[in-house]
């Protein structure tokens, strides 16, 4: 992240460099871009070598078709719209893409903590922090899991919003979809995620009065 | 709690900042007056704060270097040609359709000659044909014998005579006084008699002087000599022995052949001429008809008027001529 916020050139002339064939455009470019790449794509993939591989494959296939770039949106569209499509490509191919069930018996032994943490953060009476929710890992584990709960193109929808921050207008754009289309299945991805959440918080509540029992 | 969908994307709109600030005022107003409504909007923000807060992570070292060698890998297969590259490519192409073309007129030629041979009729005769009869009949063409291939003259002379036992008497006579036995090959029908004489230049025309006195007795007498050029034979018609010596005598197969022309051409007009004055009066030594002052008189040349005396020689010496007489009893 820190290296890519301090890469600060107009993408259009790195574009026009690189069609020249110059090789430090583009890999300006790439650096520019690898992070945020990466990190939406892990997001809606879950797997760490998938989602390098499939930064990899994004990268490759926008160099190779930078000549037929047309400027008609901007290029982090563009990129975008590669990366999103070859992961939901990948997506519905991997069968190891499917998300492990919540109900699995978890192997990390701080699994009761973190489920704690999201009772807590799920009530309605808290005001949570979200500096303090990036540095509970259990929490993040959780929350990874839930988004894994979601269905391919909910979760590409969400994470565009939620992670990468763009806005409705823009997601349309990446995946090709009306902006009515984006705010429903955006919708509908936060309710599920929430529903997710709370199944999970209401498994804990079962267990801890099994044990007491 | 009942989820409305609409709500929802309403709620999920305002917090995401889509509305306008009027469509912001008209929401607010709405969570004030609907606690379920409140409720519901925190819920959303809270799912939204979840994800937003989950850790951000950076590309895995090595990335760049695994999207440039992924690059060169592809790239390697359909590396662009050089413009020199190029220009020398195009060159090859072109040598390699003119080598194709050469080629193929090479074959084509090759091919051309073969189905000519085959096609084509076998090549003429390599050596000349002569005249020669070797019964009663029209007269066809043979080859001629080694002697004759050997011979620098070939000829045939025709004499066609009513008074056949008498020439073919005299001839044989004739051949026998001047020794010439040795050189003559003779076929003998009932009314034909055929002389294939090779000898000396000298021993042909000792010959024919001899042969002279039996002219008269002649109905006609032509000779054909066959050409170097395998065409039609050269046709003296009322030939003469002298003309016959001359035509023998000369040095070189080529000079007998255009003194044989000539002699064709002077006998050919002679015969037309009413009377055959012009032949008469070169014959005739006393005749006026030629003496033209300044002009003298039109002589045969070549004629040797001591022909006799030579035949003392050997005639076979040097063989270089090939005659063949034939004899025609007249009807």
């Amino acid at each position: 992240m820190t290296e890519t916020a301090n890469i600060n050139i107009d993408d259009a002339l790195l574009i026009e460099q690189c069609r020249l064939g110059r090789s430090a455009a583009m890999e300006r470019l790439i650096l520019k871009y690898q992070n945020r790449i990466y990190n939406v794509i892990l997001k809606i993939c879950a797997n760490p070598d998938d989602a390098a591989e499939l930064t990899q494959e994004t990268f490759v296939k926008v160099i190779e078709n930078i000549d037929r770039f047309e400027a008609r949106s901007s290029f982090y569209t563009w990129l975008f719209r590669i990366a999103v499509n070859l992961t939901l490509n990948h997506c519905q191919k991997a069968v190891r893409l499917q998300t492990k069930s919540l109900n699995a018996p978890d192997d990390d032994h701080n699994g009761d903590a973190g489920q704690q943490l999201l009772q807590e953060f799920l009530s309605d009476d808290s005001s949570p922090d979200p500096a303090a929710i990036a540095q509970n890992k259990e929490l993040c584990r959780i929350a990874l899991k839930a988004l894994m709960g979601l269905d391919d193109v909910h979760r590409a929808v969400i994470v565009l919003r939620d992670i990468e921050g763009m806005d409705y207008a823009h997601i349309a754009r990446v995946l090709g979809i009306e902006l009515g289309t984006v705010k429903s299945r955006l919708s509908r991805a936060r309710g599920n995620l929430r529903q997710i959440l709370e199944t999970v918080c209401d498994e804990r509540k079962s267990k801890n009065r099994r044990i007491a029992k | 709690m009942n989820v409305n969908p609409k709500i929802d994307e309403l709620l999920n709109s305002f917090i995401d900042g889509e509305f306008s600030p009027r469509q912001q005022t008209e929401v607010q107003r709405l969570i004030a007056h609907d606690p379920q409504v409140g409720q519901r909007l925190r819920q959303l923000q809270k799912c939204k704060m979840l994800l937003a807060s989950l850790p951000f992570a950076d590309a895995p070292a090595g990335m760049l270097e695994n999207i440039k060698a992924s690059l060169e890998k592809k790239a390697l297969p359909y590396e662009q040609p050089s413009p020199l590259e190029e220009r020398q490519g195009r060159r090859h192409l072109f040598v390699r359709k003119v080598l194709a073309v050469a080629a193929m007129v090479g074959l084509m030629a090759v091919l051309a000659s073969v189905i000519y041979s085959i096609v084509t009729p076998s090549a003429p005769p390599q050596t000349p044909l002569v005249a020669t009869r070797t019964s009663p009949g029209p007269v066809e063409m043979v080859k001629p014998t080694l002697p004759a291939l050997a011979a620098e003259f070939n000829g045939r002379l025709e004499l066609k005579t009513n008074s056949f036992i008498e020439v073919d008497a005299s001839i044989n006579k004739a051949i026998a006084e001047n020794d010439l036995l040795n050189c003559i090959t003779l076929a003998r029908e009932p009314d034909s008699s055929e002389y294939v004489l090779v000898c000396s230049r000298k021993g042909l025309s000792v010959l024919m002087a001899d042969l002279e006195n039996i002219w008269a007795r002649l109905d006609s007498a032509t000779m054909l000599i066959q050409t170097k050029e395998f065409g039609r034979p050269v046709v003296v018609n009322a030939v003469t022995p002298q003309q016959i010596g001359e035509i023998a005598g000369q040095d070189s197969f080529d000079k007998s052949i255009e003194v044989a022309k000539d002699f064709a051409a002077l006998n050919n007009m002679a015969d037309l001429l009413p009377g055959k004055e012009v032949l008469t009066a070169i014959n005739d030594t006393t005749s006026a008809f030629v003496i033209i002052p300044g002009i003298p008189k039109p002589v045969l040349t070549g004629w040797p008027k001591t022909i006799k005396e030579s035949t003392t020689q050997p005639a076979v010496a040097g063989a270089k001529v090939n005659l063949t007489i034939t004899v025609i009893a007249g009807k």
